[in-house]
């Protein structure tokens, strides 16, 4: 190739601008405001006056806490649901193929604030379709909202119903990619169905379930939204209150941004932490 | 029309040095092949010329101007790619005139450019279509249609044929032979292929690994290489490689002993130089220059291992000691694997390698 | 019947009892969307068990339209995705260009600084993002705050790096010996072939700026500048408010969304199984 310093640059300016302005530069601004006090104008360099209160902060540890509880059980739940998923729905035996994807892909499109409201609708106490089906099996109601329990197991279970689709079809993907004679080779050694998925599917899906598992353990970190709108702005009492919810409080209900940006530099160094762990899942065998 | 002249052309990617100064001289109207095993650099020269590569040191030149810093468009080549390049979201019409039209030429003179391209190849009949909808040797032709249609001073042929099946390969040699003789422009083509470089070449470029070990007409190239490598790999099959000895030098000759083959000597006359007594040379000599016994200078019993019977001749591949040797003989003296028979060799149809692969005279 | 087939229909007929109780069970939450945006408020907080639509849609619509300006949102909305698209797929697809097919000082920096970010939480950027536009550049409430910012998204950048470095570059060579302009190339040339992928990226980052949420909540929280989730989110939480009409926005929010799911799924999945959303 000829170097062409001048072409490429061109097509490569208009974007390389805001990619710096928009990104680059706050992520740096992002960890400099972390060491100002920004209550008071003009903003000063105090290293400990951010970090300092952060960590002797419960509600952070309580927001840190929440976050990792979730992730730890989240994740794990609804990236083996969607192994599962995609492992049936690539099935040849099954029928109706498109009306099974509809079902488990279609909350991929759905925004966050309309299925927040309508989950916030079916797990109300005493109107809520969930509780009315419940007790029509006999089972008690259970109050979503005011118990710390519950309202995290909601949090998770909504989590999972919007995300599990979107990494099955990564995952469908993925198997679709491991050739078919693989499995024939195996059936002809009498491996049994069961048997090729623990030791041919699963080990040649690795990068792919790693790569979800990082994806949605970043995307649960930042978790904001459902705990905003669906158990009122991370109730009850902060029982669901998460690391996003505390950071937009902080940020923007107490515009106190150097306090914020010690807590999403938390989160910036568990998804670093995280990063640095996929890279060496993903390491080549020497 | 234009000559094209590679002075000391040096290529380097990185720290990496992949052509190490070619000095090659095209004539006007000439047809050169530049052909070598992969990894050679022939195709890197190629892109040089073409202008797609940046040329580390040296010039080039086409028709007396120095191109080294000229844009490709602007060097009066065109270029027939490998895998053709054809566009394919364009008819084949579009695609001929893809160039032009971007170029603001006029449209008469760009519709007189593609009909006649179309003619000459003649591939009038599927000006609409699509290169999906076309089959390997027609598109081959439009590839070629597309140059032809730049009416360049040089024509640029990477590897051209190297997709298309064996039967296809030899109908487009000859047609590319045709076009050649109809325009008269400079064609430098590179291929891998010593059988394409023979049947097409005026003079061949023979390169390896970065070097250009010798440059002539085929027959030359064929009759006196320069060096082993050379020797080869142009011939197909190969020549055979025997190990010798020089045992003795007398009389403007060597006496040398094939050491696998028990002893056998011959007399080589050589012309100017004379290798120590006792130097390890190897003795070259073509399959079709196994002669019958007594009929050459120096016979050697073989065992034949598999003969392949082509038809017209046969190809015995036979054993004897540690070398293997193919000999090619008529097809009315067949042999059959197990067989014992002798060759002979004539010292004038065999050729004399040092060691490290140079021709001895 | 011969036990192998035996043996299949059976797994067959096991495979299908596990599986659609789940798809209705995920269907569930999609379907009461629906039911719940026809039925009065009074319906919907009674307690009898209704899975079935109403009629009411069009009322719900109007005490939607009474509590927010939803109409309003909704062509703001509308107009933002569409802008942002247009503008991402440009420029992402020329800085794609750029790094699939030129040799040029800086490119590893560039990659480098590309990749080793990208798995950064948006959080980060968000407090130094919003300073920038809503204070140093005083956009707060305006259609620049909503489209520029969320276009630093690199990850068009790679999906169209990869879309183009998959071509044969024979293809751009030949054009170029031809004489045809670098700028005409990836007009003529390469934009008409990765027209595949730049379908799957124009849907996936349709999708995202029509649901996206935190910035526009951030940016443009006044009433005129909303955009619909924006504003259907204020409404939930507060008292005297319609939550048929919330549904009715949910659903006008996610219908459209389906419908184009439905037709161009074979993009949209070739989009998220390229990685090319979050």
């Amino acid at each position: 190739m000829r170097t062409q310093n001048a072409t490429a640059y061109r097509f490569l300016t208009p974007y390389l601008l805001i990619f710096v302005v928009f990104w680059i530069w706050p992520i740096i601004s992002s960890f400099l405001i972390s060491f100002q006090a920004t209550r008071t104008v003009p903003w000063r360099f105090a290293p400990a006056f951010n970090w300092g209160r952060l960590i002797g902060d419960p509600a952070f540890y309580n927001a840190l806490k929440n976050t990792l509880l979730i992730l730890v059980i989240q994740v794990p739940v609804m990236i083996a649901l969607a192994i599962g998923m995609a492992v049936l729905l690539n099935s040849p035996l099954l029928k109706a193929r498109g009306l099974y994807r509809f079902a488990f892909f279609a909350p991929v499109v759905v925004g966050e604030v309309a299925y927040s409201a309508v989950f916030r609708l079916m797990f109300s106490l005493d109107f809520g379709i969930v509780n009315k089906l419940l007790n029509s099996i006999g089972l008690p109601k259970v109050d979503w909202f005011s118990n710390v329990t519950p309202a995290m197991a909601l949090i998770m279970i909504a989590v999972t119903w919007r995300w599990a689709g979107y990494n099955a079809i990564i995952i469908l993907a993925g198997l679709q990619s491991i050739p078919e004679d693989v499995y024939e080779a195996a059936t002809l050694d009498r491996v049994s169905k069961v048997k090729q998925f623990f030791h041919i599917t699963l080990p040649l899906l690795k990068p792919v379930i790693v790569f979800c598992a990082v994806l949605s353990i970043i995307g649960t970190m930042q978790l904001f939204t459902e705990p905003f709108l669906i158990t009122e702005r991370g109730g009850p009492g902060g029982g669901t209150e998460t690391l996003g919810l505390l950071l937009y409080r902080q940020g923007f209900r107490s515009l106190n941004f150097g306090y914020a940006s010690a807590v999403a530099y938390t989160m910036a160094g568990l998804a670093i932490a995280i990063t640095l762990v996929q890279l060496w899942l993903m390491r080549e065998p020497k | 029309m234009a000559a094209v002249t590679l002075t000391n052309v040096i290529k380097r990617f990185g720290s990496f040095e992949v052509v190490h100064g070619a000095n090659i001289d095209i004539a006007d109207g000439e047809f050169v092949v530049f052909v070598g095993p992969s990894g050679c650099g022939k195709s890197t020269l190629l892109r040089m010329i073409a202008g797609l590569e940046d040329i580390s040191g040296g010039d080039i030149a086409i028709g007396g101007k120095v191109m080294n810093d000229v844009e490709a468009a602007d060097r009066g080549i065109a270029m027939v790619f490998q895998s053709y390049a054809l566009y394919p979201h364009m008819t084949v019409e579009q695609n001929l005139s893809f160039g032009l039209r971007m170029n603001g030429n006029p449209k008469a003179d760009t519709d007189r450019r593609v009909k006649r391209a179309a003619e000459i190849l003649r591939i009038d009949e599927l000006m609409q279509r699509r290169p999906k909808q076309l089959s390997g040797g027609q598109r081959q032709r439009v590839a070629i249609g597309r140059a032809i249609v730049r009416e360049p001073q040089v024509f640029l042929f990477d590897e051209p044929l190297s997709n298309l099946d064996a039967e296809l390969r030899v109908q487009m040699r000859v047609e590319i032979s045709r076009l050649h003789k109809e325009l008269g422009v400079t064609m430098i083509y590179v291929t891998h292929d010593q059988t394409e470089a023979m049947t097409l070449a005026d003079r061949i470029v023979v390169l390896k690994a970065g070097n250009v070990e010798q440059i002539g007409a085929p027959l030359d190239l064929y009759d006196d290489p320069a060096n082993r490598f050379v020797a080869g790999f142009i011939g197909s099959p190969k020549m055979n490689f025997l190990s010798a000895k020089v045992v003795d030098t007398s009389n403007s000759a060597a006496i040398i002993e094939l050491v696998n083959h028990g002893g056998a000597r011959l007399r080589k006359p050589l012309r100017d130089a004379f290798p120590a007594i006792g130097a390890e040379i190897v003795l070259g000599v073509r399959p079709e220059h196994f002669f019958e016994v007594g009929e050459g200078d120096c016979d050697i019993p073989v065992k034949a291992d598999v003969a392949e019977h082509l038809g017209s001749v046969s190809y015995v591949y036979a054993n004897a000691g540690p070398e293997e040797l193919i000999v090619e003989r008529e097809a009315s003296r067949q042999r059959a694997g197990g067989d014992h028979f002798t060759v002979s060799i004539k010292a004038e149809r065999s050729l004399l390698f040092d060691k490290s692969g140079a021709r001895i005279r | 019947m011969t036990s192998r087939s035996q043996a299949r229909l059976g797994r067959s007929i096991l495979l299908h009892l596990f599986l659609t109780p789940l798809a209705l069970i995920w269907l569930f939450p999609l379907w009461m969307m629906v039911v719940f945006s026809t039925m009065p408020d009074n319906g919907i907080f009674s307690p009898g068990i209704e899975l079935l639509p109403h009629d009411g849609f069009i009322d719900n619509f109007n005490n939607l339209q009474r509590d927010t300006n939803f109409v309003g949102a909704i062509g703001i909305s509308v107009s933002v995705a569409v802008t942002y698209t247009v503008l991402s797929v440009l420029l992402t697809s020329m800085a794609g260009w750029a790094l699939a097919r030129y040799e040029f000082h800086g490119k590893g920096a560039v990659v480098a600084i590309i990749f080793g970010t990208i798995t950064l939480p948006y959080a980060v950027v968000l407090i130094p993002q919003f300073i920038m536009v809503a204070r140093d550049f005083a956009l707060a409430n305006t259609w620049i705050a909503l489209i520029v910012p969320p276009l630093f998204n690199s990850l068009g950048v790679l999906f169209m790096r990869q879309a183009f470095s998959m071509m044969p570059a024979e293809l751009f060579d030949a054009a170029r010996v031809e004489g045809v302009k670098e700028w005409r190339i990836f007009l003529f040339v390469a934009l008409p072939l990765a027209r595949p992928m730049l379908a799957a990226l124009a849907i996936i980052l349709f999708l995202a700026s029509w649901n996206n949420y935190l910035w526009p909540l951030l940016i443009n929280s006044q009433p005129g500048a909303m955009t619909a989730p924006v504003a259907l989110g204020t409404l939930i939480g507060l008292t005297k408010v319609s939550w048929g009409g919330i549904m009715a926005g949910a659903v006008m929010l996610t219908v459209p969304m389906l419908i184009v799911f439905v037709l161009l799924q074979r993009h949209f999945i070739a989009g998220i199984a390229a990685g090319a959303v979050k």
